[in-house]
């Protein structure tokens, strides 16, 4: 089924990877899509955690929304486990990646990498980060048309409110921020998430006294539930297209299937690029070699040209594992958006006042649907979760020790610290009455931070991937002063106690790792291998201000598509 | 107990490049009966760990309600958490077991034992080390008291706010190791902070406990998805996972943007120039002009 020979390799179906493809089919050039990790919602596979399964899927036909309903759960715990990197295989653990500290990295593996946990949010960069902070050669202005593009194949409209929305933007509007209508971001101010999420049916409205079933048909576009995080399969009976969430899976991999011209093979771990180089000349790339995670059989296959999409960290990683050039900016320049959370906590009556009930119930609505942005700082937005990826994110780590070794005295926040014991129990069991914010810091690329790798510490797929962060002086101001305005909005929203993580570095969104400018063109073609691509969040020069990254990687992966098809074909 | 000794136990897989560690092979050979009969060593320390994390409270009891008082142990939390440990990194390297996933929860306790004797030797404990504490932990049933004073480390000793200022600790330990010729890692023991606090966290307040065998194969899980069967719902509210809820208030926009549109449900903000309002419908948001040459840095590089 998958042949030995392709127009184009795609190494990675996660964000970026099925825009390339897509772009690439449309063009009519045969696309081979190799991904580690599994194919959910896929006829051809469907037990994916359980049995191998078939080999390659190329028709949308296979597609399935009742397969996506039973293996998308929706359960948090279980869900988290099973998308987080690692092997198809369920009784095979977690492929390790070293990062310093407490911190994590947040990936994903299967199609639609880590857009399956991504909260659908699809705002722009800010512009001034492409224009004005000097790491891009290319314009903003360049961008646009692409995320014109993306924005309509993925839906982006508005977010919807509800109750915990409400709050943040009473907090925002009393704390003196202004309301931002625009898509290009230039000044400071709140507004709901630019979401890659259909709009929740009419009826849903809590004056429509709907008591109906929230299935597919009776419900279409989003049903509130909560479980971005956790794959989001709603409507359930939903044909695997309708599904809300148009995580790449949904938006991206249809169509690229539907070109008749792209064939994804999941459980497929590239380990090396191919490369001839004619004496004296440049390398150009002929292929990959992949292994199959469930045989462990190494295939070749050949193509005329490759496209890294293995995301910020493994397409570096694999950049090093192969035999290619070095560059001293190969897995260097990491930003991740050194992030933090600042939670509130109401009471029964303050809830009462503003909102008409007494809780906030971050569990109904959208994850992510309330954002403030600060253009040279950075952006808030409100999340909401199930109780134990809460617990994991808000309190479960800080860079400062418990919250019970700390006096936070004059500091904007009533507590700040690592919760356990008693008072982590009496903290949660307000979680209905509890709203959190996550600080998201335009955190600047530095070569220092990156990807490394060493032939003493390897794994099936060669030397694992060691990541070392340190954010800058600069990227904690931003952060403390994100921070002191989420805490301000809080308590303008009427927070009765403000908690601060203070949360060591943890990667959620990542990139800039293989930088245009500086590993790869304007064309993302790597300066020192022909007909190798970087068609990911790697390639970015910069974290895009802060926003959230997906929209401008996927534009980045249009863009980069249509350069393939102009140079090469 | 010295610190370097406990983290290249951790980092035993480290190792696992050079094959003629027999040791390691021997370890990994035990592993796949680790389980069945966890070391009690291990099985203290982990009690311990779920006994600080996520304590039994009878004074929240009388301040929120009795629900609130039983905590992880009280639902094996901690046999868990060692079997998520153990099963939850792999190299997927042959010789590293049929699976290859890397034992983590004996060294993990060791390292815990060390952070421990470092918390008394810098005599930074609030109270006294006892012997007490681990039998405590345990049931007459699960093993002797002479047994678990025999086994029991200095971690489970510790008093519930002591073992987390010894956790606290964790993140200062740094340690160079060359598995290989000239190559130095530099590590730090965060990684045990992160499972002993956060992941252990996460699954006491996720769905965890309502699943018949969470280790079996996910087509086969059964959860009943019902607080009646998760204890830390019922602590936190949190009614179970639901398909969709009628909980719509609107979209945010104001009169004179293209955001929110039709009919006004509340207004955010009177004062504003353009009142702020959530309205029935989204409207869209503008593809703007912009213009960055304003721009200034806040906080320069």
């Amino acid at each position: 089924m998958v042949a030995d020979r392709y127009d184009v390799v795609v190494v990675g179906a996660g964000g970026d990877g099925p825009v390339a493809a897509w772009k690439l089919g449309e063009a009519g050039l045969s696309v081979l899509v190799l991904e580690a990790g599994p194919f959910y919602g896929n006829e051809q596979w469907p037990k994916p955690n359980e049995e191998p399964g078939g080999e390659a899927s190329s028709s949308a036909s296979d597609l399935s929304g009742d397969l996506l309903d039973e293996q998308f759960t929706a359960r948090e715990f279980e869900m988290v486990t099973k998308l987080l990197f690692g092997p198809a295989d369920h009784e095979r653990g977690f492929w390790f990646r070293k990062f310093p500290g407490d911190g994590a990295i947040l990936q994903c593996a299967g199609v639609g990498g880590t857009t399956l946990h991504y909260t659908g949010c699809h705002p722009r960069a800010y512009p001034a980060s492409i224009d004005e902070q000097g790491h891009w050669p290319i314009d903003y202005a360049d961008l646009v048309p692409y995320y014109r593009e993306i924005e309509a194949m993925c839906e982006v409209t508005p977010a919807p409110v509800t109750a915990k929305e409400e709050l943040f933007f009473r907090g925002a509007a009393a704390a003196g921020w202004d309301l931002l209508d625009g898509l290009n971001v230039t000044d400071p101010g709140y507004r709901p998430q630019p979401n890659a999420i259909r709009q929740p049916d009419p009826k849903l409205h809590v004056d429509a006294g709907y008591d109906g079933a929230f299935t597919y048909p009776d419900v279409e576009g989003d049903t509130l539930a909560l479980g971005d995080i956790a794959g989001n399969p709603h409507p359930r009976g939903a044909p695997y297209e309708e599904k809300a969430k148009r995580a790449s899976n949904v938006s991206f991999v249809p169509a690229a299937l539907q070109t008749d011209s792209v064939t994804i093979r999941p459980n497929a771990f590239v380990t090396d690029v191919l490369t001839e180089t004619p004496l004296g000349d440049t390398p150009t790339a002929t292929g990959v070699r992949f292994r199959d995670t469930w045989s462990g059989r190494t295939e070749i296959v050949d193509a005329e040209v490759v496209v890294l999409a293995a995301g910020a960290i493994e397409t570096p990683r694999l950049w090093l594992n192969a035999d290619l050039p070095a560059n001293e900016w190969v897995g260097r320049g990491l930003t991740i958006h050194f992030g933090d959370n600042v939670m509130g906590l109401w009471d029964a009556d303050d809830l009462e006042e503003r909102l008409g009930k007494e809780t906030v119930d971050q569990h109904e609505g959208q994850d992510i649907a309330a954002r403030f942005d600060y253009p040279g700082l950075g952006m808030l937005q409100t999340v909401g979760t199930a109780p134990g990826i809460g617990a994991i994110l808000g309190f479960g780590a800080s860079a400062s020790g418990f919250a019970f070794q700390n006096d936070p005295a004059d500091a904007p926040w009533d507590s700040t610290g690592r919760l356990a014991g008693t008072d982590l129990k009496r903290l949660l069991a307000d979680y209905r009455r509890m709203l959190q914010v996550l600080v998201v810091t335009d955190d600047r690329p530095h070569r220092r931070n990156g990807v490394t790798v060493s032939p003493a510490l390897s794994d099936e797929h060669g030397p694992i991937p060691l990541v070392n962060f340190e954010p800058s002086e600069g990227d904690r101001k931003r952060r403390d002063e994100l921070a002191e305005i989420a805490a301000e909005i809080l308590r303008e929203a009427g927070a009765a106690h403000v908690h601060r993580s203070d949360s060591p570095p943890t990667a959620l969104h990542v990139h800039s790792t293989m930088r245009m400018g500086k590993v790869v063109d304007e064309a993302c073609e790597a300066y020192d291998v022909e007909r190798l691509f970087v068609a990911d969040h790697s390639a970015l020069a910069n974290g895009v201000g802060g926003a959230n990254p997906t929209n401008t990687g996927q534009a980045l992966a249009a863009r980069t598509a249509d350069r393939i098809v102009d140079r090469h074909f | 107990m010295k610190l370097a000794t406990a983290w290249r136990s951790l980092l035993r897989w480290v190792d696992a490049f050079r094959r003629a560690l027999t040791s390691l092979v021997e370890l990994l050979a035990e592993g796949f009966g680790f389980r069945a009969d966890v070391d009690v060593h291990t099985m203290v320390t982990f009690r311990a760990v779920a006994d600080a994390v996520l304590p039994e409270t009878p004074g929240l009891g009388a301040e929120l309600g009795a629900e609130h008082v039983p905590g992880g142990v009280a639902i094996d939390l901690d046999e868990f958490v060692v079997t998520y440990v153990n099963d939850g990194f792999q190299l997927g390297l042959p010789y590293v077991g049929p699976l290859g996933n890397v034992p983590l929860a004996d060294p993990i306790a060791q390292v815990l034992d060390a952070a421990a004797l470092r918390l008394i030797d810098r005599g930074e404990h609030a109270s006294e080390p006892s012997d007490d504490r681990p039998v405590s932990l345990l049931d007459p049933g699960e093993a002797s008291p002479r047994e678990i004073r025999s086994a029991a480390g200095a971690f489970s000793k510790l008093s519930r706010r002591d073992r987390l200022r010894a956790i606290g600790l964790l993140d200062e330990f740094e340690f160079t190791v060359s598995p290989v010729g000239d190559d130095l890692f530099e590590f730090d023991a965060g990684l045990v902070g992160q499972l002993v606090i956060g992941f252990t966290e996460m699954i006491y307040y996720s769905e965890w406990q309502g699943y018949d065998e969470f280790t079996c194969p996910p087509s086969e899980r059964v959860h009943p998805n019902d607080p009646a069967a998760v204890q830390s719902w019922r602590q936190t509210g949190f009614p179970g996972f639901a398909n969709g809820y009628a909980a719509l208030r609107g979209y945010v926009g104001t009169d004179h943007g293209p955001l929110g549109d039709g009919p006004v449900w509340t207004t955010i903000d009177a004062d504003a120039t353009a009142p702020v309002r959530l309205a029935r419908e989204s409207g869209s948001f503008r593809e703007n002009d912009y213009d960055t040459s304003g721009y200034e840095e806040p906080y320069p590089e």
